[in-house]
């Protein structure tokens, strides 16, 4: 990443932060329909930047060690442990998976 | 209709402050992996303080595409924190300054967990320790992630890559105990997969605001039974 990159990266999220804090906030409270459509933004692209994370290789998609280590956290979660806990053991499964020789 | 913001619980704010102590490593770590100078790594976690809108940077350089696309993907998925601070705006009771500063530092737990209060200063309160807290995680991250980036070798072999997709879902997981909240995600997760390899780098995420948009269909009650 370049100075250029970095600067413009953080300019234009900074903008956006700004514009929803003195710009979208009236609009919000006077139409429910859009207030909810706010709400539900957060998980919908949420979840999709977690997809994307977790199975993106290259240009296309791929499955690897890494779904193996979002399963698990899905399941930790289930069962209502910490967020350490969680973090974690994503983390170990992942990189024992691979040492075992799993992508 | 039901609240979309759960009721934090006790360890929450010390367990998201070590997930974002974790996020910061992974994503300094990969921003490194790019070949970042270390002092541009740390300023760019400050300045930008947006994880996605890094990992998406690093995802589309990664993939092959330009850094002009690359920014644009950082742009897009940060999309949200304008509609994060929009939901805090009105509610704010501070002066213009503190305002931008609280809009420069939000993110989804930060805001979360001011939301929950409807008395405005409880929220402005909350979302000042909390904010503090994450941020401080977060840049502490950063430095043990620029550190470990010229030290640990493939972040992979680590784990680190799996970090960041667990935390994001322990993120929105009690967000998804409300059903139009749940096929929001689904309808989110199914577009942005199909398009994936299909458009240029950032479309995926944005098109996955279908999912968002079909789930006002769905009704904003919990799977569950009313809770006591």
């Amino acid at each position: 990443m370049s100075v250029a990159a970095a600067l413009l990266l953080s300019a234009g999220i900074a903008a956006q932060r700004l514009l929803g804090m003195f710009v979208l906030g009236q609009s919000l409270e006077q139409r429910p329909v859009l207030r909810r459509l706010v709400e539900l933004i957060p998980p919908g692209i949420i979840a999709a930047v977690i997809a994307q994370l977790t199975l993106a290789r290259g240009r296309g998609l791929g499955v690897d060690a890494r779904l193996a280590g979002l399963a698990v956290a899905a399941l930790l979660l289930w069962r209502g442990k910490p967020l350490a806990v969680v973090v974690v053991g994503a983390a170990v499964v992942t990189a024992a998976l691979r040492a075992a020789g799993v992508r | 209709m039901d609240r979309i913001v759960p009721e934090p619980r006790r360890a929450d704010l010390a367990a998201l402050a070590l997930a974002f102590v974790a996020v910061g490593v992974s994503v300094s770590v990969a921003v490194t992996e790019i070949g970042t100078p270390n002092w541009l790594t740390l300023v760019v976690a400050v300045t930008a303080y947006s994880a996605t809108g890094e990992l998406a940077f690093v995802a589309t350089v990664a993939s092959g595409g330009s850094v002009a696309a690359a920014t644009v993907s950082g742009w897009l998925v940060s999309m949200r924190f304008g509609l994060l601070t929009g939901s805090l705006g009105s509610r704010f009771p501070a002066s213009r300054a503190e305002r931008a500063l609280a809009a420069f530092t939000a993110v989804d737990p930060s805001v979360a967990l001011a939301l929950v209060h409807h008395d405005p200063h409880a929220l402005r309160r909350t979302y000042w320790r909390t904010t503090v807290v994450l941020f401080a995680g977060f840049a502490l991250g950063s430095v043990v992630g620029v550190v470990l980036g010229n030290v640990v070798g493939d972040p992979r072999s680590w784990g680190l890559d799996a970090v960041f997709p667990a935390s994001l879902l322990a993120v929105i997981w009690r967000f998804l105990e409300r059903r139009d909240a749940a096929v929001a995600a689904a309808v989110a997760v199914i577009v942005c997969l199909v398009l994936f390899s299909r458009t240029p780098g950032g479309v995926p995420i944005i098109a996955a605001l279908v999912g968002p948009v079909v789930a006002l269909a769905v009704p904003a009650r919990s799977w569950r039974p009313a809770r006591p």
